[in-house]
């Protein structure tokens, strides 16, 4: 019983979401993105990437290299496919941590209220106080430039955001008639958080969890090209960007395509995103 | 009818999307005159909230059309007017005070000058601002605000106070016409009565004729002249508060209004709800709207829509209404056949 | 329950509301909104003693102490013991802090930097209007970009205009900053000429940085106005703005911009910071001496006291902004004052 109205949700949120064009376009690039960088050693193998070929170098796009070479010969494309797992890998877990860690701290906040809320809160206002790239800068700083410190340092500058995101939802589902009810019969504080306050609040969670792994690739990509992030010869966008800095002139292909890529896969997310907003909350469309 | 302020006839909305279309009014018809109240009840979803944003021609742009029928007002078909004539008649002819005072406020202007709005719109005395101003004291006053409160704003006041705000804005310009669309649903039972009692009095001093959309039929006593029982977009009862009330035939849905009504004289052991839910309106039967509720639904009632019949101006849409038409109509014939003679029967005005 | 109100006690206070307050209102409103600002600015002592010491505890953090990171792991052990005595680097950890915080406080001095030995203070002044610049031209381009045509985007719903508002907007919302820098530098400086491609010494030399910076977050406050605009207009209050007879044109100018920029306003601060985060890196792109490149340079020579002075510094200077911007949005907002005048409990 449950199940089929569970299904029936479901079905009833996908009918309103195929109906919007754009979010459908947005889902098909980010299904092929993730395919890329799922099955990329099929498509080229990572042989290619690190291949130097020293008569090819700074070559633009043709058959052979699709996307041009770089100053050492090595192919572009190749990288570009091989660098979508960095960019998709530092999205999704630095996303995904900081809603686990925002759901935490959000929703102890919102709930408890009181002497929680108020030093959840006060320690937050301290941390919004710090411009998002700065705290990720002083990270980086202090544990040093890799894959796990960008992480890391890319996690805590959006924690706070979604601290204060969980927190003003959990506040508002947390006064409705259901929570009342639910507490009058004695559930345990974490099941109403988990069971009844969060389930409902998660519209706007979703939707911003999703749109922020746009600004984390995002932001990512920036570090990396400022050289605070992953550094090269690995082949993510950001660092394959920095690189191609250095040859504006002669080589502008090695500009276009992994900038081109971060796009469009940021693009897909905020696509994805907007769908989800529509979808999740039919009375704005009338 | 020279004093006639409204006259709707055969008025159809629908709201229609890209997933579904809604039909929300299907050919109603009423009119009201100078000073009149008329209450118009029924259900959710019956659409007299939709109705009576048609007359001011507030109905939301992309999706409502009006796709048939006439509202006229004071004469004149409003119902192809453009903006600006529009704008003209609303607010000062004819004025709406909303369901909800707590979000019909805006919150960001101080009450006084969402009173003095209306007025500053429709300026045809020429009044300087500082008699607007005194004309928006006075319209406080009027409804129970002290003065100096014109300078806070909505979240100050309480749901009783802000829906006499609401009031004030409504009446400020002295509309011929008011609609109160459920005006005291939202508000506690004792505040119900100050603001429907407010209201009255007000439309008796001006000589205001008043819709007043409601679901509650004790509203509908104690303030209303006429009556109109909305049901899926028709309605489907329409007389004098008498012919509602005491009539001798009824349409069964009012019945079953009445039947759900707890009463306190009676010492009735159970409510007689009524059964079922009002039909979807993307989707309406093909007959009688009511027949999948009705108690004495017959074969005709599923894919025959009923007619008016109409008695002394109480017309009831039913089937059964033209078995009992037939009826008296049998019953006239035999007896002027027994008489011999018609002239001196009282044959009730029959009339399609 | 409501306050004594000093409108109340003067009988010749009959014009007003409409017109926009008499005087005793406006005194009335002024007293509340600077115990508004009193209250705000003294919050921000504690909040900004909280963002020294994450600051702090964060670099402090970094591997190594000063003495072997000037002098090198090969320095001899007394020597790199000598250094750390003369950066007070001997001392436990929460009394290096209150020495950092008295130095700030006392002689707004916020360390002495490893790579030149000078006060790292120095540096960050030479370096800092031009990151200021920047960030508060591309913000001002991008509230006015962005706002603008988001308003004009939600009251042309479904036109043409609308259309390309939203698909451009998402675009460049979608779009690194510094990518974008990168093209701009390519096209007006490389190909055409027109504009210089690095630097900062003119205005001019910030034409191209500013543009980068502002049209992302313009593209980001564009969605933001337009949707935020789009719900206001569904509001009750609108219809009964409507139902008063009040023009399209008034509705919209009247009733619903106001409501609607409150949550635009809100975020504003939030897009300082967004500003002040592109600045650093577009300084990158356009090779320009700022607070981004000076932070840069400092995290790859380790250079702890300057990285911690800069990000310090401009986290000092982004909270004076939220607080300017929260002291808008209480004058824009009168549910805020209210806040104020009935003791915290302000009611809806």
């Amino acid at each position: 019983m449950v199940k089929s109205r569970k299904r029936a949700q479901l079905s009833e949120f996908w009918r309103r979401y195929k109906k919007n064009k754009t979010a459908v376009i947005g889902l098909v690039i980010l299904i092929i993105i993730v395919g890329t960088a799922l099955f990329a050693d099929l498509i080229v193998p990572y042989a290619r990437c690190i291949e130097q070929v020293g008569a090819d170098r700074l070559q633009g796009p043709s058959a052979a290299h699709f996307f041009g070479t770089d100053e050492l010969g090595r192919d572009l494309f190749a990288r570009v496919v091989h660098g979508s797992r960095y960019s998709l890998l530092i999205g999704l877990v630095t996303s995904l941590m900081a809603l686990v860690i925002g759901a935490v701290l959000g929703a102890s906040a919102g709930y408890f209220g009181g002497m929680v809320d108020n030093i959840i809160s006060r320690i937050i206002d301290v941390f919004m106080c710090v411009p998002p790239i700065l705290l990720s800068l002083a990270v980086v700083a202090a544990l040093g430039t890799n894959l796990r410190n960008l992480i890391i340092a890319i996690t805590v500058s959006c924690v706070p955001g979604n601290v204060r995101l969980i927190r003003s939802v959990v506040l508002t589902a947390a006064e409705r008639d259901y929570v009342e009810a639910a507490k009058s019969y004695g559930t345990s504080n974490p099941r109403i958080i988990f069971r009844y306050v969060l389930p409902n609040a998660m519209g706007p969670i979703i939707v911003n969890t999703t749109m922020s792994i746009s600004d984390m690739m995002l932001s990512a990509a920036g570090l990396s090209f400022i050289g605070m992030g992953i550094q090269p010869p690995s082949p993510e966008w950001g660092a394959l960007l920095s690189n191609a800095q250095t040859y504006l002139f002669t080589a502008p292909h090695m500009l276009l395509f992994p900038g081109l890529c971060i796009l469009f896969s940021s693009l897909a997310f905020n696509l994805v995103g907007d769908g989800l907003t529509d979808a999740l909350d039919p009375k704005l469309k009338d | 009818m020279e004093n006639e302020v409204l006259r709707i006839e055969d008025l159809s909305i629908l709201y229609k999307t890209d997933l579904e279309t809604v039909y929300a009014v299907n050919g109603i018809s009423f009119s009201l005159k100078e000073g009149e109240t008329m209450g118009l009840v029924g259900e959710t979803g019956a659409g007299k909230t939709t109705t009576a944003l048609g007359i001011l021609g507030l109905l939301p742009e992309r999706t409502a059309r009006v796709t048939g029928g006439k509202i006229l007002f004071e004469g004149e078909d409003i119902c192809g007017l453009g903006d600006r004539e529009l704008q003209r008649i609303r607010g000062q002819k004819i004025s709406m005070i909303f369901q909800d005072p707590m979000t019909a406020l805006n919150p960001v202007l101080t009450v006084g000058e969402q009173i003095g709005e209306a007025l500053y719109l429709h300026n045809q005395e020429n009044l300087s601002l500082k008699e607007i101003d005194a004309k928006v004291e006075e319209t406080l006053e009027l409804v129970g605000i002290p003065r100096e409160r014109k300078s806070e704003y909505p979240y100050q006041f309480s749901g009783g106070m802000r829906q006499r705000v609401v009031i004030a804005i409504a009446l400020v310009c002295n509309p011929k016409l008011l609609i109160a669309d459920e005006p005291t649903t939202a508000l506690d039972v004792t505040i119900q009565a100050q603001i429907l009692s407010m209201i009255c009095n007000l439309q008796r001093r001006y000589g205001t004729s008043v819709i007043m959309i409601t679901h509650d039929l004790g509203v509908v006593a104690e303030t209303c002249d006429k009556v109109g029982i909305m049901y899926a977009g028709e309605i489907v009862e329409y007389g004098t508060l008498a012919d509602i009330f005491t009539g001798e035939h009824h349409h069964p849905y009012t019945d079953g209004l009445f039947g759900s009504i707890p009463s306190l004289t009676e010492n009735s052991r159970r409510l007689h709800p009524i059964e079922g839910l009002m039909p979807d309106p993307t989707d309406l039967p093909a007959g009688c709207k009511f027949a999948p509720r009705c108690t004495k639904c017959m074969e005709i009632c599923k894919n025959t829509q009923p007619g008016v019949y109409e008695e002394k101006g109480h017309q009831i849409r039913c089937h059964l209404m033209k078995q009992k038409d037939e009826n008296r109509k049998r019953d006239a014939l035999a007896r002027r056949g027994k008489s011999g003679s018609g002239e001196n029967v009282q044959a009730p005005e029959v009339k399609r | 329950m409501l306050p004594k109100r000093p409108g109340q006690e003067c009988p010749g206070n009959a014009s007003g509301a409409f017109c926009g307050g008499s005087y005793h209102q406006v005194l009335e409103r002024i007293y509340f909104m600077s115990k508004y600002i009193v209250k705000r600015l003294l919050y921000m002592i504690p909040v900004l003693l909280g963002v020294a010491f994450l600051v702090f505890a964060i670099l402090s953090l970094t591997p190594g102490d000063p003495g072997s990171i000037i002098l090198g792991i090969t320095a001899k052990p007394e020597d790199i013991a000598a250094l750390n005595a003369e950066f007070g680097y001997d001392q436990p950890f929460f009394v290096r802090f209150f020495n950092y915080l008295g130095d700030i406080v006392f002689h707004f001095n916020l360390g002495t930097s490893y790579s030149t030995r000078q006060p790292v203070m120095n540096d960050i002044l030479a370096r800092f209007p031009n990151t200021l610049t920047l960030a508060v031209l591309s913000m001002c381009v991008s509230s006015i970009i962005g706002i603008s045509l988001g308003i004009l985007s939600a009251v042309k719903q479904y036109s043409v205009l609308d259309h390309v508002c939203v698909v451009v907007a998402l675009v460049f919302a979608s779009m690194p900053g510094f990518w974008l820098g990168l093209m701009l530098l390519i096209l007006f400086s490389l190909k055409l000429g027109w504009l210089p491609s690095f630097g900062a010494a003119s205005l001019k030399h910030f034409i191209l940085p500013t543009l980068t910076v502002s049209l992302t977050s313009a593209a980001g406050l564009l969605r933001m106005t337009r949707a935020s605009m789009l719900e206001t207009v569904r509001q009750e209050y609108i219809r009964t703005a409507k139902a008063k007879g009040a023009s399209n044109r008034r509705v919209i100018w009247k009733h619903a911009l106001k409501n609607a920029l409150i949550p635009v306003v809100t975020s504003l601060g939030g897009g300082f910071g967004a500003s002040l985060g592109g600045a650093i890196i577009a300084e990158t792109v356009f090779a320009m001496p700022g607070m981004g490149t000076l932070m840069t340079t400092a995290i790859r020579q380790k250079d702890v006291p300057m990285v911690m002075g800069a990000t310090l510094f401009l986290a000092v200077l982004f909270s004076l902004v939220i607080l300017v911007v929260d002291i808008l949005y209480a004058f824009l907002d009168p549910r805020i004052k209210a806040k104020y005048q009935n003791g915290g409990k302000g009611r809806g």
